[in-house]
């Protein structure tokens, strides 16, 4: 299993950031073209990271690159160049299914002509539209999780972002659009790179809401977080109590998995062995 | 003239101009130890291209160079405008 339980930004414009980014050990590495790089510099960076993505080592990490959006004149210049050597594209401010389709026809295009695997899609809602059309962008084949940020939706809605409540509604329907379709579910950023104990704390929270990972800026988080998504000890006796018993009723050829006798449904399995895949890694 | 890459710790900038021939200046701080190696990358990079090539390596990898002589040749070329 896939884990996304970390995606560290890296800004596609500095070299000696992106020289290290794979000793690091997060599950992603996102080489951002869009916030952090200034409007001149755009296309150089755009260039940097072809080739960083071409020769630096990225680890285990898998190879992520935030583009422009697509109310920019740079998206498309940003996808030709970068997509012959990217796992996943990371769209900001989607607003509807259309615009992951007109993301996805460009990449198609790119593909065929190079002969390239699928790749794959992880939008970013940042606005209410958006918001109000992620059960549909989740359905899209090439999205594989939901992101938000909550930077233009709270400003869309006048209230600063640090008191906005309305964001763990936010944050559910993110997740209930992405976990409808089976897609992962990824929370946002925490800001601040000194605060150990609350990292942890948000973390967790993620977890608890049913996210799969959140971004990280700065090396430093990303062992914290993957501690935080490390399910308990008991979690994990459990799991492996269930799956076990599922091995048992397979052998046995029976079509029931029962445990203490209790009868144990799919999507019970399906989270135990999830949490066994949260538990085996670092 | 175009430029390309920056003065930061790690990176190099390339600026192209016309010139009747090419023309490859480097300055690197470390120019004793890589200085062949920038050249022999800026040469294959620039072949063909009429031009005065100014590289001010801050420590540049191979890759990030060839990155921004990429860049560079493009913008000439006249790209990215």
């Amino acid at each position: 299993m896939k884990l996304r339980r970390t995606r560290l930004y890296v800004p596609g414009n500095n070299p000696h950031l992106i020289e290290n980014v794979g000793l690091y050990g997060a599950d992603c590495v996102i080489l951002d073209l869009e916030d952090s790089v200034p409007l001149d510099q755009k296309f150089d960076a755009r260039i940097l990271v072809k080739y960083a993505l071409k020769n630096v080592d990225f680890g285990k990490s898998e190879k992520w690159v935030r583009i422009n959006g697509i109310d920019t004149p740079f998206w498309k210049e940003d996808i030709e160049e970068v997509l012959p050597y990217v796992d996943v594209v990371n769209i900001p401010k989607v607003e509807d299914y259309g615009d992951i389709e007109a993301i996805s026809s460009v990449m198609s295009e790119i593909e065929d002509r190079n002969g390239l695997d699928e790749r794959k899609i992880v939008p970013i809602v940042e606005t209410l539209r958006g918001l109000i059309n992620a059960r549909e962008i989740a359905k899209h084949p090439r999205v594989i999780a939901m992101a938000w940020g909550g930077e233009d939706l709270t400003a869309e809605l006048g209230i600063p972002k640090k008191k906005a409540l309305i964001l763990d509604h936010v944050r559910a329907e993110i997740v209930i659009s992405a976990k409808a379709h089976g897609k992962m579910a990824l929370d946002t950023v925490y800001g601040n790179v000194r605060d150990e104990e609350g990292l942890f704390e948000y973390a967790r929270r993620a977890r608890y809401m049913g996210f799969d990972g959140i971004g990280v800026i700065h090396p430093n988080q990303i062992e914290i977080v993957h501690r935080a998504f490390r399910p308990d000890d008991r979690e994990i006796e459990e799991a492996k109590r269930i799956v076990e018993a599922a091995e048992k009723a397979m052998e046995e050829g029976k079509g029931v998995i029962s445990l203490d006798g209790r009868m144990i449904d799919k999507p019970v399995l399906e989270r135990a062995k999830k949490i066994l895949a949260y538990a085996e890694v670092d | 003239m175009v430029e390309a890459g920056t003065l930061e710790k790690g990176d190099v900038r390339v600026s192209i101009e016309n010139a009747e021939s090419r023309e490859i200046i480097i300055k690197s701080k470390l120019e004793r130890i890589y200085g062949n190696a920038i050249r022999k990358t800026v040469e294959e990079m620039t072949e063909g291209v009429k031009a005065k090539v100014l590289v001010e390596d801050m420590g540049a990898l191979d890759w990030v160079l060839r990155a921004r002589i990429e860049s560079a040749i493009r913008k000439f070329r006249g790209e990215g405008e």
